[in-house]
């Protein structure tokens, strides 16, 4: 928490306003008994109707003024606690979208949602009852023990007090102690619920396939029926706090009374006195059971801060370093013996890479699945860093790039077509902000996206909703590819991008690639051995090594694993 | 508010009804006995008169009666809550149960229409809050209701001038809760509705982030965000603030109700000179009802908006449960697949109305041959596949397997005679073993091996921490997608069903490992009437039948050799293949 607090810095006159003016509210709430137990005394006891009407007047004050202090306090607490979390979300994206793939791929993206969503939410109610209540509600309870022992110094009647707020402590939190870990098996059964549900309606069509409606809903059943089970015991137990308070408060009361007796028999305390005492014994029971809920709270909210603060410890570990001199030979990408390990495997997913590519050169990488083809290319982009040797873009070690310059040179057609809500063009955009009409459409149509657009009546303006899930796999696929080539990249990189393309769509994406007037360094990742065939070099990979390097015919005279591909998908017979 | 979802929560209530009627029984008495104590110490109070004027007997047999009534409270409390639990638990796990029930009977076109995320929240936080919100409103409702006359009654029983200036002042507690409760309530609204624009634009950016830095768009979804962030911040603040005023302004307007009490209690005191027409410990007992008093109004203002939450969600839950489910096959006979011979005829099929796509298909299937359906996108080649499993029905036309019409037979036995393996690989959460036997469950673990080992998951199973007990789950990224395709290849392998229907089975899996696969498939074929999806023309080449699809009909159909010297779309097809290999 204690790192989180910075995003609270801009707010610390709202921190100190918020819980003083709550205290200043609690302190003229004391007063009331006093008042009452003198409007009894004084007021009754003399016949003074002045002193009561005065004495009803100064109650209504004191509710005004500690209304007024409130309304301050709730202000700035809401103020502060929005403010805190707008700052700390904004942290928290910029600090997650710093983050490189080996960061992404170990938090894994539905936490860090999560992180920004619900834990920040958690940590805002935190603030916003901490700066409300911490201060009132230990106010209260000590006010009004303290006030207590003012009327009662003897500590004869006032004693009780003590031994009130002890018992009522040891019944409220035990309870909230055996039931949290309790209430986390019931959410915990619950998400097991939830999961079922959710697996269900995904697999809808292998469960109705194989006929399994009935032992899912069986499984179900005996899902909601632990869950059942653990509400109900969590419920027996938090069932208890209510009545116990209530018994313990109405217990101590009949002693309080009976040992106020005592001492207004011998002169010691008044009858208003004891009242005095009995109320403020019921203004302890009230708050006792805010603050239990108010620690709830700040648990679970310290517990989602320290989630959030678990992300910021984890920072890029990827920096700019290195020379930045660059031998221009003419070569656009070499790779220089690399080698890369993932994060936490324990092999190479790519090993003694060696290869160069001259600019405007056609690259095709091929191999089976998991043999490393995604992994190579995204070493050109430095999305990873390499274990050992170096990659090279324009002959500069990519490591001594700033990332930007780096991957402006780049356009990279990821697997996954994914695009952003927005309109056509807006996500056309995004490689290139200066992009004209003209441009985007250009790439469009190099892209065999055309009739995408021409489907549209609103064209470039087609609006695509998050996800883009208004509009095809194959259709997105295409955008995807005018996307990149919009900024027309200097290396143009296709990582298995025609998978949801037909064979003659894909034929012509490679023909219009071909005629590019700025003739990019491409590289096309593809399992089909027809979508590389044409390339200036293939590189065969096989388990994370090149097994092949060359051109078509001489991989498939020399390379066992290229030409088992190729006969696979060709066979020689058939044509 | 609804009249039909009331009674369909009065339906799920029934069954308690008893529990119901003592729960409210035990509220009404712990109420009333609750209430009973300020009088018991306003009596008590008036025992301590002064200085020596203590009655020491009195105070002692009303302190044991207060000590006694605080214990039964408690009791009936506890049981209450015991027996509340019960209700709403229960009540939540039978809503639960039939709403789970009927995702297995509704109609595929209801499941692919609606967003799984949206179904999984009907039945999961509808159900809670529902039942979180209708139950335990009620109590606090009636609860509420009983603490509001009984105090009046006791009031104006105790002093009806004092009892009358608590009543002139209600309205007060009243006009504020519903103030304020109002305007929060937009607010809240309004909170969520920006809430919901920064989530989806986190689930965009942080779900895709790896796209974001592939372009470099790290600084403009910031700005991005950051403008539904300070909304946000704006919104939240003002509904945090106006929400949190509800307190502060029931206890000042409590607090006028308490010196009312206190002024007119005092000088109806003062004015009856210790007549004993109105003592101190009744002023007392006033002001302690007076404390109480508002509370319930608060409680019932904020109970009236939960109550109406709860109806809302019952009603978005029970709406689903009423949904229109697929016609009952119980009276159909069982259907056992002999030759495997199919036949469409006259099928006509579209998802809506407004956009025809499969019109006047007829095909005819002989036992054990091989179909493969080719075409571009969005051609019609899963639609065809939904139509074959039952998973749509067809608008015309009929579709016959070994001469039945499969509206005739039992879903179940017309499902279960397929193998089928889909594009979107499923996985349960669960062990492999348990994947795998999804279609046999009581297959014996060597079966199982052997099915692996034929699909040729056995080699990466082995290698999983667990081997054969891993457990995996459909959305843990553990396994890659080949991996997934296998394992649901080893499920048909294990289950060998008398027809196949494949669809894109093998398009995440390396040709090498493919042409195993399809080895092992073609043992398995043999035989077995089959449907095979795919793009890849390799896969299809030794089809019996291949059917070249397009616009939801069948353009061509023949072997691989006839449609090439059709030279015709098949033939363009398998060219544009060719023809870039030859560059």
């Amino acid at each position: 928490m204690k790192k989180l607090l910075v995003y609270l810095d801009g707010y610390k006159k709202e921190c100190v306003f918020a819980p003083l003016f709550k205290m200043l509210e609690a302190l003229f709430e004391l007063f009331v008994p006093l008042v009452v137990a003198s409007i009894i005394d004084k007021g009754i006891g003399n016949g003074d109707k002045n002193y009561v009407v005065y004495m009803c007047l100064l109650m209504v004050a004191l509710g005004a003024i500690g209304l007024s202090c409130t309304l301050v306090a709730q202000y700035f607490s809401a103020k502060a606690a929005c403010g805190f979390s707008a700052k700390l979300r904004h942290s928290l994206f910029k600090h997650i979208s710093s983050l490189s793939y080996t960061e992404i791929d170990t938090l894994g993206t539905s936490s860090l949602i999560n992180r920004m969503t619900n834990d920040t939410n958690q940590v805002q109610t935190g603030i916003n009852l901490t700066l409300r209540l911490f201060m009132r509600s230990p106010v209260i309870v000590f006010g009004a023990l303290i006030m207590a022992i003012i009327v009662d110094p003897s500590f004869k009647a006032s004693g009780i007090f003590v031994i009130t707020i002890l018992a009522l402590s040891l019944v409220v939190f035990g309870i909230m102690l055996i039931t949290i870990p309790l209430y986390k098996k019931v959410q915990s059964r619950l998400d097991t619920t939830l999961l079922s549900t959710r697996e269900n309606l995904t697999g809808v069509r292998v469960i109705r396939a194989f006929s399994l409606e009935g032992k899912e809903k069986d499984k179900f059943h005996k899902k909601t029926t632990a869950l059942n089970k653990a509400q109900m015991l969590v419920g027996r137990i938090s069932a208890l706090l209510n009545p116990l308070t209530f018994a313990i408060v109405n217990i101590s009361i009949c002693f309080l009374i009976y040992k106020g007796a005592i001492r207004v028999q011998i002169g010691e305390l008044t009858q208003g006195q004891v009242i005095a005492l009995y109320n403020y014994m019921s203004q302890i029971l009230i708050e006792l059971i805010k603050l239990a809920n108010l620690i709830i709270t700040i648990t679970k909210a310290l517990a989602c801060a320290k989630r959030i603060e678990d992300v910021f410890e984890i920072s890029s570990s990827q920096e700019v370093m290195g020379d930045k001199k660059s031998s221009n030979n003419g070569y656009s990408v070499e790779f220089k013996n690399v080698s890369l390990k993932y994060k936490g495997a324990s092999e190479c997913s790519l090993e003694n890479i060696d290869f160069s590519v001259k600019a405007g050169q056609t690259v095709g990488i091929i191999g089976g699945t998991g043999s490393g083809k995604t992994s190579l290319v995204n070493l050109i982009g430095r999305f990873y860093d390499a274990e050992s040797g170096e990659v090279l873009v324009n002959g500069q070690n990519v490591n001594s790039y700033e990332f930007e310059t780096l991957r402006e040179k780049i356009g990279v057609v990821p697997q996954k077509a994914v695009l952003f809500k927005g309109t056509i063009r807006e996500n056309m955009k995004w490689g290139d902000k200066t992009a004209s009409d003209e441009d985007i459409l250009k790439a469009i149509e190099t892209a065999q996206a055309k009739d995408v657009l021409d489907a549209k009546k609103e064209g470039l303006d087609f609006q695509i909703e998050e996800g883009g899930k208004n509009l095809s796999g194959g259709q997105r696929q295409r955008l995807t590819i005018a996307r990149a080539l919009v900024s027309k990249p200097e290396i143009l990189i296709l990582d298995d991008s025609s998978s949801a393309l037909d064979y003659q769509t894909d034929a012509r994406l490679r023909k219009s690639l071909n005629s590019l007037d700025y003739k990019p360094t491409v590289f096309i990742v593809s399992q089909r051995t027809a979508s590389i065939s044409h390339a200036d070099k293939i590189i065969v990979l096989d388990d994370g090594k090149i097994v092949g390097i060359g051109k078509h015919d001489e991989l498939l005279s020399g390379c066992l694993v290229y030409s088992e591909i190729y006969n696979s998908q060709f066979k020689k017979e058939g044509v | 508010m609804n009249m039909s979802t009331i009674k369909t929560v009065l339906s799920y209530l029934k069954k308690y009804w008893f529990l119901i009627i003592v729960s409210l029984l035990f509220a009404a008495g712990s109420v009333l006995l609750s209430l009973y104590i300020p009088i018991l110490i306003g009596d008590g109070i008036d025992l301590i008169i002064d200085e020596g004027l203590v009655d020491f007997d009195g105070l002692l047999a009303i302190l044991t009666e207060i000590g006694i009534i605080a214990v039964v409270v408690g009791i009936l409390q506890w049981l209450m809550n015991l027996i509340n639990n019960r209700i709403t638990y229960n009540v939540t796990k039978d809503i639960r149960n039939r709403a789970f029930d009927k995702i297995q009977k509704l109609p595929l076109s209801y499941i692919d229409s609606h967003q799984s995320g949206e179904v999984v929240n009907k039945i999961i936080s509808d159900v809670d809050q529902f039942a979180e919100g209708l139950l335990m409103g009620f109590t606090q409702f009636f609860t509420g209701i009983v603490t509001i006359a009984a105090t009046l009654g006791i009031m104006f029983y105790l002093s009806w001038k004092i009892a009358l200036v608590v009543v002139l002042l209600t309205p007060l507690s009243l006009f504020v809760a519903s103030f304020i409760s109002k305007s929060t309530y937009s607010l809240f609204k309004k909170q969520s509705e920006v809430k919901a624009k920064n989530t989806s634009i986190i689930n965009e950016v942080v779900g895709n982030l790896k796209t974001v830095k592939a372009f470099s768009h790290e600084d403009e979804e910031l700005e991005r965000f950051d403008e539904a962030n300070n909304e946000l911040e704006k919104v939240s603040r003002k509904a945090i603030f106006f929400s949190s005023l509800v307190n502060p302004c029931t206890r000042f307007v409590n607090a006028i109700v308490y010196a009312g009490v206190a002024l007119v209690g005092a000088l109806l005191v003062i004015k009856s000179g210790g007549s004993g027409a109105l003592t101190i410990g009744v002023l007392s007992c006033f002001l302690s009802y007076a404390t109480q008093y508002a509370k319930p109004f608060n409680e019932i203002s904020g109970v009236v908006t939960e109550l109406q939450n709860a109806l809302a969600c019952a009603k978005r839950v029970f709406d689903f449960t009423n949904e229109k489910e697929e016609v009952s096959d119980k009276e159909n006979e069982k259907l056992t697949v002999e030759n495997g011979e199919i036949e469409l005829s006259n099928v006509s099929f579209s998802y809506t109305s407004e956009k025809k796509l499969i019109t006047d298909l007829n095909l005819k299937v002989d036992s054990g041959m091989h179909v493969a359906i080719v075409g571009p996108t969005g051609c019609g080649k899963t639609t065809l596949i939904n139509l074959l499993m039952r998973f749509y029905d067809v608008n015309s036309g009929k579709i016959l397997v070994d001469n039945h019409d499969i509206r005739e037979v039992t879903r179940q036995s017309l499902r279960s005679s397929y193998g089928m393996v889909l594009q979107d690989t499923w996985l349960q959460n669960g062990t492999v073993r348990e994947n795998i036997a999804l279609g046999k469950p009581n297959a014996t673990i060597e079966e199982i091996i052997e099915a692996a080992k034929a699909s040729h998951a056995h080699s990466f199973i082995k290698r999983l921490p667990e081997g054969y007990d891993t457990v995996i789950s459909d959305e843990g990224s553990s396994l890659s997608q080949g991996q997934r395709q296998l394992l649901c290849i080893a499920r048909i392998m294990l289950s060998l069903p008398p027809m196949l229907i494949l669809d894109e089975a093998t398009s995440s899996i390396d040709t090498r490992t493919e042409i195993k696969i399809q080895k092992a498939f073609s043992t398995l074929m043999s035989g077995r009437t089959s449907f095979i999806v795919a793009h890849r023309l390799s896969t299809i080449k030794e089809a019996d039948i291949i059917l070249v699809m397009k616009d939801g009909n069948i353009i061509e159909t023949g072997n691989h050799d006839e449609l090439l010297l059709k030279n015709g779309f098949y033939a363009a097809l398998y060219n544009s293949q060719f023809e870039s290999n030859e560059q």
